[in-house]
């Protein structure tokens, strides 16, 4: 009985971090199109909500998990992952707060290497496995798409910069609609996988699945879906007004320079195996597509904070959900702790949530 | 001690490099087809309203291959998408 009440616990709190991973990451699909008016900011989200839909059920080979390549399977129990999905949840949230995109995929392993770290021991985290998944393709893959960004629009300026500005513009409008669509439909096929993976981990943990014949049930692939494409829908205008008008003052062929070479190294990443960021990716291609304009394009201080947000996601998750786990485990092993943490934990975000909307949230007309 | 090994242990070199190369041809071609496509657009119609017909269809076929072209990638991207 009490595993069940903990069970419950690790699947609502999953669909909570699903949705702050929509909520948290609607910028990266729709803040090149809002900024260069290729579409009303409502219907951009509610067009990327519905292809983050789509894009989960796209695919429903759970790519392993993120959780199992980076932490010895035998150290995952629902406590350790509830743990970690409370420290994926807080820094989304904690970076929500100050507008800064950070990778939700990053939080969500960095919690629950924290957790597993302190339930099991060092032994039970993969070091390789962080180094060859997480860390290295954190370096490269925004390094290719600012490359990307950057090539790409020099090559379309070429193209198009004798031309009458007001046709161009038009179409690459056009365009964004196309190549944002691509971007959402990635990242509802990357990023609900992760949920659905942590959902169906818990449901082995526990008992209620065979580990020998691996499947995501039904039930879990729409919840994911619908609960990523809520938060998409939700919006996080805070982070969509950074990535779409703070870092670069942006044009149509740099949005959609942004926005193709984002689609281009996460569909290739894909392709061949490597997990990635999209967070990181697209804002390489934004920061990419402004060097290419002009080096002074873009404003390097903002920059600079997102990578910063960048290099302390994984260590700082880690803390949290460590600290969670810490927390969770003064109640005992029952379900006394994840009822608590999670009541808590509940207070806390509707207070931020109040706090913000006092203070006036930044959304935009229309 | 969490062990960190040496890089070439745990990173495919090779799908590595390969990913980085799909990626600048993927992200750096599609730019450069659909901006071929609007240039033709945009050419078609200054031809045509200058009366201009040999250089309207060279404008038509361009903007006909940049928009195939363009088509081909979000079909190639579905497919990749649709077969992990």
């Amino acid at each position: 009985m009490g595993s069940d009440v903990v069970l419950v616990i690790v699947v609502g709190t999953a669909l909570a971090f699903d949705f702050t991973n929509g909520f948290h990451d609607t910028a990266n699909v729709v803040a090149t199109s809002i900024s260069t008016r290729a579409m009303p900011p409502r219907i951009a989200v509610g067009y990327a909500a519905v292809l983050n839909f789509v894009g989960a059920l796209i695919s429903l080979e759970v790519a392993a998990t993120v959780a199992e390549d980076v932490v010895d399977a035998g150290a995952i129990t629902p406590t350790v992952i509830f743990a970690g999905l409370i420290g994926a949840i807080s820094w989304n949230l904690i970076t929500w707060y100050y507008g800064l995109p950070s990778s939700s995929s990053h939080a969500l392993i960095g919690g629950v290497v924290g957790s597993a770290f302190v339930a099991a021991g060092a032994d039970a985290v993969i070091g390789d496995g962080i180094l060859g998944k997480v860390l290295i393709p954190a370096v490269i893959a925004p390094t290719v798409a600012f490359l990307v960004g950057a090539l790409g629009i020099v090559a379309a300026y070429r193209i198009v910069g004798r031309l009458r500005p007001g046709a161009v513009g038009r179409g690459f409008r056009l365009g964004q609609v196309a190549s944002g669509g691509m971007l959402a439909l990635a990242h509802g096929t990357n990023d609900a996988q992760k949920t659905m993976g942590v959902i169906t981990l818990a449901l082995i943990a526990n008992g209620n699945l065979s580990a020998d014949h691996f499947h995501v049930p039904t039930w879990v692939v729409l919840s994911a879906a619908s609960a990523i494409a809520l938060g998409t829908y939700s919006g996080g205008w805070r982070i969509i007004r950074t990535m779409g008008t703070r870092i670069i003052k942006m044009d149509p062929a740099q949005g959609f320079s942004a926005q193709g070479a984002g689609a281009a190294v996460i569909l290739a990443s894909s392709h061949f195996g490597f997990p990635l960021s999209t967070t990181q990716v697209i804002s390489g291609g934004v920061m990419g597509a402004g060097a290419g304009k002009r080096v002074s394009a873009v404003r390097w201080g903002v920059a600079g904070n997102i990578v910063v947000a960048w290099l302390l996601t994984l260590p700082a998750a880690a803390a949290m959900g460590a600290a969670t786990y810490g927390v969770t485990r003064v109640f005992g092993t029952g379900a006394t702790g994840p009822v608590v943490v999670a009541t808590v934990a509940t207070g806390l975000v509707a207070y931020a949530f109040a706090r913000r909307a006092r203070q006036g949230a930044p959304v935009p007309a229309g | 001690v969490i062990a960190m090994p040496a890089l070439g242990t745990v990173v495919d070199t090779k799908a590595l490099l390969e990913t980085v190369a799909a990626s600048v041809i993927a992200g750096v071609g599609i730019t450069v087809i659909f901006s071929m496509a609007i240039a033709g657009a945009a050419i078609f119609a200054d031809a045509r309203r200058h009366a201009r017909p040999v250089l309207a269809a060279g404008a038509a076929f361009l903007m006909g291959v940049g928009l195939a072209g363009s088509a081909a990638a979000v079909v190639i991207g579905i497919i990749v998408m649709t077969s992990k």
